[in-house]
């Protein structure tokens, strides 16, 4: 039982980024507050809303981060140190399109290293880069949970299975 | 813990323990020393080292000793072949990408992976693959990070977390690229470098310290801070007399704060050796003249007739004696003795910010230790701000609450920091926190302390409650905003709560080093304080001796007083205002430079020893009152000798009675000054009453928490003749490169491992 | 990519072929919701855990645990609130029988949670989903509040006073998330780090509270277990091993896919070579990775011939293990030093870096294979390698560690061939 304190500032670490916290419209908010509300934890909310910001800004930018931050009552760096320890956050920008080729041991011994390889030359980068017009970035992942349908790729969250080069011209170059 | 003894059998020898006791500090206790880097007393269990490895029977995997409490018949082997081999293969692991940079790193000869290698290593690293490459930075201006070095102990995060509820610094990435490090790279903290401290090997390093010198260069003395009234036990490395650096790690020293010392305690020490020291005794012949250098006896000689005479053409009051609380026992006993004795005046006292004068005197219960601080179930803080002042009491509160669910009640008009420990924060206006001393003295107040402190009296209830149910230690901290009255209340509060069962120690929270030392040698007995004696100047007091100066605020609005004066000396390390109107200003010595002693915010009288010669023409404080009494013909006696000082003290001060050098010798058992406590007449509330009463009845409250640093980077006197403070007070300026120079590092290219994300971490 | 039971009548995989199997109604019209009807209907949670534990139902994760086990482990008088957490992480090389389990019949799942929920007096449960699976939280949150209108989900369930809310949670790229104490780390909000047990989640798990941590495939077990009763249900399997197994089956094999075996089985070679199609273009069998990457890799002549019973027991007798029975078949093409090294790699990539051996061991063991990869082997090499592994298992912090030194430590022993090739003095002269 202790008296409420109103509008004090957070203790959040004053790490000056020099920006201030990202803004999101109303729904996206809503959305916020509904995976929030999943919890009794407040912290427990981080990864939900590290996806649904890395959505609306392309990736976590220091913006985004500061929101987290000021949002799920945390630090900084907290957000940084859950930030770069998963596969799929981004504290760094990507391309609009993340070809993510699994390279697993079910995959690699389907061609995947071919499927790679025809992705590196086609888009004109190595394993790890991204295109100049920042439209695709070339990663390999781990195991994609697809090895009954090997060699695949994820393209950031669609998966496209039983790939052949054919295939994967059609799959690229439909997108928008 | 229980006292009820188990048998562990450890090597095949039987063994009574305790309890509940910890199977890696029973082995080591016992004489079977086992290793291990990230276990650390009263941190969060990690068990990720994987050095401490022992076998248990019935157990089927090898078992971290550190995570194992004992039972009844337990069976431990710690010495054998398997073991052997996994302390091999560990060490092994660790260095696998671990540089080969000893040569280069300040941490070499104190180096615990060094220690460990040589002790628990095989002889040969089969490691020939490329290491994994970090570029070295800065990530503060005090901290230098190498995160090669680095073994994932994860002390430092801890630490700042635990230690200094902060956590600034933290791990990042995943596997084997995990590194130690912030957002963006650079620490906005308290830099308070006990993540240096901690480290086991050179990855976190003193910056500010960095490719000085050599270990084993130094002679590492035991001393006493100077800074706050904690008094940390510290260790000064100094080298051809100069202080290199100041330490706290256990090989050099363990006194009540472990490893822990704050920035100032840390990184302030430049202030000793600085090239602004002053260093002859000065004597300004006319007014508005300068101040030309004079040898000590005629200057001592100048003084004692300029003194004569003006006591004598205008009486003993004349004359005012002014020490600092920033002095040793020594010096204030001294300078006690020549005001009292010598010159029988009734002016004098030191240039305290506050005095505890009505507390000591109304004293109901012993002093927390720092100890009885972690122990505590309920701790009470009325006021203050010990995260930035008094920052080892802020971190035993924080751990208390942490590791010994103990109840914290805040009593204050800031939103301080540590709030987010508090279970009850009762947030009052500005000026009001007598009003809950009252109502905690006496429950019939709450409505009127509510009413004037702009709370629930609900709220006080709570406070109230949460000690009334401790099981266990209550400490009730105050600080500088209570009156004399509340004063007096709260060091009776004891009384009001005593029952079965339950410790009532009180904590009073002074600014200085020596603020309680300076109370116990009697120097604010006087009803004076610095702001009477400076308004008297030019009347009532025509001279004044000090050991010390005047702060900033206590000459504002005043800034002629000294002016007015007929006679001014100023016994001072630095020139600044006070000596800017001295008439004879004498070089003292400082901390490093002297024999004394320090009593802290505990009572425990601590030693100060001396590291390096006196600078210059300095000598310690009381060497001068000494030399000057003498020459106004009363020898007390001393010689040379602190510790003829120190026994005069134990003779005449009767908290003191029975001390002597050789008993405060060990800085791990110090030695707690035996107030007289007991119940008081001023029980009575109607004093604090009627203050209360005419507080004013509305006001606004703070609502903005202080950034960190706000008063452990504030520049004084010391502190700004250190150029990384001035980096700090200036909001600590992200610098356009992290990068370090000036060693050009031999870089392989990098590993092509690794992801772009990867490389960002560097 | 074929799904289908062999060997039994399809339990797990009864639905999955119907049209519109992911909805509500079709679920019901083919057996769904019938268990949970049956548990409100007069059992206590007590008599669902003795079903379960009659039923020898082993954890269908990876560690076999016996869920009945595991579920009275769970402080009945404990005030604290109770957990159930679905580990739907699947990330094991291999593995995918979770995927296809939630995505064509997700109500199988939540009626295997609400039982679970019921059994342990939890009121609120969690889908833990690996975040790349995003389409399956999508699919599982649609069903979720098919569910809830149907009064299945949520306040008072089928009007009896048994509440269980469900949530989906997602991860975001951890294999170490899959291990139950760093998915409950990953859950609360933090790095997905391992913890210490004891205290072991049952105990003390997710906010400190008793929690109960299931594979998919476990949870989804459970409505036919109180539907036939769990006797019934492990006479399907064998004595230690009750009940049906869903392998993933994939590599070069003709018929990669989804199968749902009795426990106990007992003709691997059959299964390879029949059931699932046989080798890719009729090449030879070289090596088989039944459980997982995490399990001792088998050659073929430990299989045919061997009469290899798929359950618990007999693939440890046979010289590997169930695991997550993500089923890798390698044929003559391979180079096991290859596939060791992928697996290795792997495991560095996914290695969470909290304990000194298996963050620096695996670091460690992928340069050596990649120095040996291009041309730089050594005679020792074969040595050192086991040794590392050797200091890595059973000293990690968690099982991770293990499953990293496993694959090679088998592989090395197994197909000595494939190393040795490599690992060739470098004369200075150029020579062998």
């Amino acid at each position: 039982m202790s008296t409420q304190i109103v509008s004090i500032q957070p203790l959040s670490q004053p790490v000056n980024l020099g920006v201030g916290p990202a803004v999101f419209s109303p729904e996206v908010e809503a959305e916020i507050d509904r995976h929030i509300a999943k919890y009794p934890v407040l912290r427990s909310a981080i990864l939900p809303l590290m996806f649904i910001v890395q959505r609306e800004r392309g990736y976590l930018d220091p913006p985004g981060v500061l929101y987290l931050a000021n949002r799920l009552k945390l630090r900084v760096t907290d957000i940084w140190e859950v930030a770069t320890f998963y596969s799929m956050i981004h504290i760094e920008p990507i391309g609009k399109y993340n070809i993510q080729i699994c390279r697993t041991l079910s995959c690699k011994i389907r061609g995947a290293g071919a499927i790679t390889e025809y992705c590196s030359k086609k888009l004109g980068i190595k394993v790890g880069e991204t295109t100049a017009d920042g439209r695709f970035t070339l990663t390999e992942v781990e195991c994609l949970g697809s090895c009954g349908t090997a060699p695949m790729l994820q393209i950031n969250f669609d998966y496209h299975e039983n790939l052949t080069p054919e295939k994967i011209d059609q799959i690229l170059d439909k997108l928008p | 813990m229980s006292t009820d003894l188990i048998k562990v059998t450890i090597n095949g020898k039987d063994f009574q323990v305790a309890k509940g006791a910890r199977l890696i500090d029973v082995c080591r206790e016992k004489g079977f020393d086992i290793p291990s880097f990230c276990y650390y007393s009263d941190l969060a269990l990690q068990a990720s080292c994987r050095m401490c490895l022992v076998r248990i029977e019935k157990m089927p995997k090898l078992q971290t000793s550190c995570t194992i409490i004992c039972t009844d018949g337990m069976i431990v082997t710690t010495q054998s072949e398997e073991i052997e081999k996994a302390q091999r293969g560990m060490t092994e692991f660790l260095l696998a990408n671990h540089p080969l940079d000893c040569p280069v790193c300040d941490r070499g000869g104190e180096c615990e992976l060094q220690e460990m290698t040589f002790d628990w290593g095989g002889l040969e690293e089969r490691f020939t693959e490329r290491k994994n490459y970090h570029a070295e930075r800065y990530l503060s201006p005090m901290v230098a990070n190498d995160p090669q070095r680095c073994i994932l102990c994860k002390r430092c995060t801890r630490v700042c977390d635990e230690w200094m509820g902060e956590d600034a610094i933290e791990a990042g990435g995943r596997g084997a690229h995990t590194v130690i490090g912030t957002y963006l790279g650079w620490l906005d903290c308290s830099q308070c470098g006990n993540c240096i401290e901690v480290c086991p090997t050179g990855t976190l390093l003193d910056a500010t310290y960095r490719h000085q010198t050599r270990p084993w260069e130094l002679a590492q003395n035991i001393t006493t801070c100077n800074f706050c009234s904690d008094g940390c036990q510290m260790s000064l490395g100094s080298r051809g007399g100069e202080v290199m650096r100041s330490v706290a790690r256990d090989r050099y020293v363990n006194g009540i704060n472990g490893e822990f010392l704050c920035v100032k305690g840390r990184f302030a020490h430049p202030f000793i050796n600085h090239e602004a020291r002053i260093r002859t005794p000065m004597i300004r012949y006319k007014k508005g003249g300068k101040l030309i250098p004079a040898t000590w006896d005629d200057a001592i000689r100048h003084v004692a007739e300029r003194l004569d005479t003006i006591a004598n053409e205008h009486g003993r009051n004349a004359i005012g004696v002014v020490g600092s609380p920033r002095l040793t026992n020594e010096a204030l006993h001294v300078l006690h003795k020549f005001a009292t004795e010598l010159v029988g005046t009734e002016n004098y006292t030191t240039t305290d910010r506050f005095s505890l004068k009505s507390f000591f005197d109304n004293l109901g219960a012993p002093l927390a230790t720092q100890r009885d601080i972690r122990n505590a179930k309920t701790i009470v803080l009325i006021g203050g701000d010990p995260g930035e002042l008094q920052p080892l009491t802020g971190k035993q509160m924080r751990q208390a609450v942490r590791n010994g669910g103990a109840t914290l009640v805040l009593v204050n008009s800031v939103p301080i920091r540590l709030r987010e420990q508090a279970k009850v924060f009762l947030h009052v206006r500005p000026g009001t926190e007598d009003a809950i001393v009252l109502a905690l003295a006496d429950p019939a107040n709450s409505a009127l302390a509510a009413q004037k402190a702009g709370i629930e009296a609900e709220a006080i209830d709570a406070a109230r409650q949460a000690i009334a149910n401790t099981s266990g230690d209550v400490v009730i901290m105050i600080s500088h905003e209570i009156s004399s009255e509340a004063q007096a209340i709260v060091a009776q509060l004891p009384r009001v709560f005593a029952a079965e069962g339950r410790r009532f120690l009180l904590h009073p929270l002074p600014f200085y080093n020596n603020s309680i030392g300076a109370h116990d040698m009697r120097m604010m007995d006087a009803a004076t304080s610095p702001a009477q004696i400076l308004d008297a100047a030019g009347s009532e007091i025509r001279a004044l001796y000090m050991a010390g100066s005047f702060l900033p605020e206590q000459l504002e609005g005043r800034e002629d007083a000294l002016s007015k004066l007929d006679f001014l000396v100023v016994q001072e390390l630095f020139e600044n205002d006070t000596t800017a109107a001295a008439d004879v200003v004498l070089p003292a010595a400082s901390y490093a430079e002297q024999d004394g002693t320090f009593t802290n915010n505990d009572g425990l009288v601590q030693r100060v020893r001396q590291s390096i010669p006196p600078m210059h023409q300095s000598k310690p404080d009381w060497m001068i009152t000494a030399q000057l009494a003498k020459e106004l013909s009363l020898d007390f006696g001393y010689e040379m000798s602190a510790s003829a000082v120190f026994r005069d003290i134990a003779q005449n001060v009767p908290a003191y009675s029975g001390m002597s050098y050789p008993k405060l010798k060990d800085e791990t058992n110090p030695v707690q000054a035996h107030y007289a406590s007991g119940p008081s007449e001023s029980g009575d509330t109607a004093a604090l009453r009627d203050r209360v009463d005419a507080l004013p009845d509305t006001g606004e409250k703070v609502m903005v928490t202080p950034d960190v640093g706000v008063e452990l980077f504030r520049l004084g006197m010391l502190t700004d003749k250190v150029s990384q403070f001035h980096l700090l007070a200036s909001g600590n300026p992200r610098p356009e490169t992290t990068a370090i120079s000036p060693l050009y590092q031999i870089q392989p290219p990098m590993n092509t491992d690794y992801t772009d994300k990867e490389k960002q971490l560097v | 990519m074929r799904i289908e039971a062999i060997g039994c009548e399809p339990l797990q995989l009864r639905r999955v072929h119907l049209e519109n199997s992911r909805s509500l109604d079709v679920y019901r019209r083919n057996g769904g919701y019938e268990a949970i009807k049956k548990v409100l209907d007069g059992m206590s949670p007590d008599d669902v855990i003795n079903e379960v534990k009659k039923s020898a139902l082993r954890g269908r994760g990876g560690a076999g645990f016996p869920t009945g086990m595991k579920w009275s482990f769970v402080p009945k008088d404990s005030p604290k609130p109770k957990y159930v957490v679905c580990n739907a992480d699947e990330s094991e090389p291999g593995t995918f029988k979770d995927r296809y389990l939630m995505e064509r019949d997700p109500h199988m799942l939540i009626e295997g949670i609400l039982i679970a929920a019921y059994a342990l007096t939890s009121k609120v449960s969690y889908i833990y989903t690996r975040g790349e699976y995003k389409y399956l939280i999508d699919i599982m949150d649609v069903a979720i509040e098919e569910a809830r209108a149907a009064g299945l989900v949520g306040k008072n369930i089928l009007g009896t006073d048994f509440s269980c809310e469900i949530y989906t949670h997602t991860g975001a790229g951890a294999y170490i998330c899959g291990e139950e104490t760093a998915l409950l780390s990953s859950l609360e909000g933090l790095r997905g780090h391992p913890r210490m047990k004891p205290p072991f989640p049952a105990v003390s798990g997710l906010y400190a509270c008793p929690t109960v941590v299931n594979n998919v495939e476990t949870l989804t077990a459970v409505p036919d277990i109180i539907k036939m009763g769990g006797e019934a249900y492990q006479k399907l399997g064998t004595e230690k091993s009750g009940g049906t197994k869903v392998w993933s089956v994939s590599g070069h094999i003709n018929s990669p896919g989804v199968y749902e075996l009795p426990m106990g089985y007992d003709d691997m070679e059959k299964f390879i070579m029949e059931d699932c199609g046989g080798i890719l273009d009729g090449k030879k069998m070289k090596a088989v990775i039944p459980g997982g990457s995490s399990v001792y890799i088998m050659r073929a002549d430990q299989i045919m011939g061997k009469d290899v019973r798929m359950d618990y027991e007999g693939l440890v007798a046979a010289g590997s293990s169930v695991g997550s029975g993500g089923f890798i078949v390698m044929d003559e093409t391979v180079d096991v030093f290859e596939s060791t090294k992928n697996l290795t790699e792997f495991y560095k990539h996914e290695s969470c870096g909290w304990c000194t051996p298996c963050r620096e061991g695996t670091d460690w063991l992928v340069k050596v294979f990649k120095r040996i990869e291009s041309g730089g082997g050594r005679p020792e090499d074969a040595q050192l390698m086991l040794d590392l592994c050797d200091n890595i298992e059973g000293k990690s912090f968690c099982p991770l560690g293990d499953a990293a030194a496993w694959p090679i430590q088998s592989a090395i022993k197994r197909f000595p061939e494939d190393f040795k090739k490599r690992l060739v003095n470098h004369g200075s002269d150029g020579s062998n």
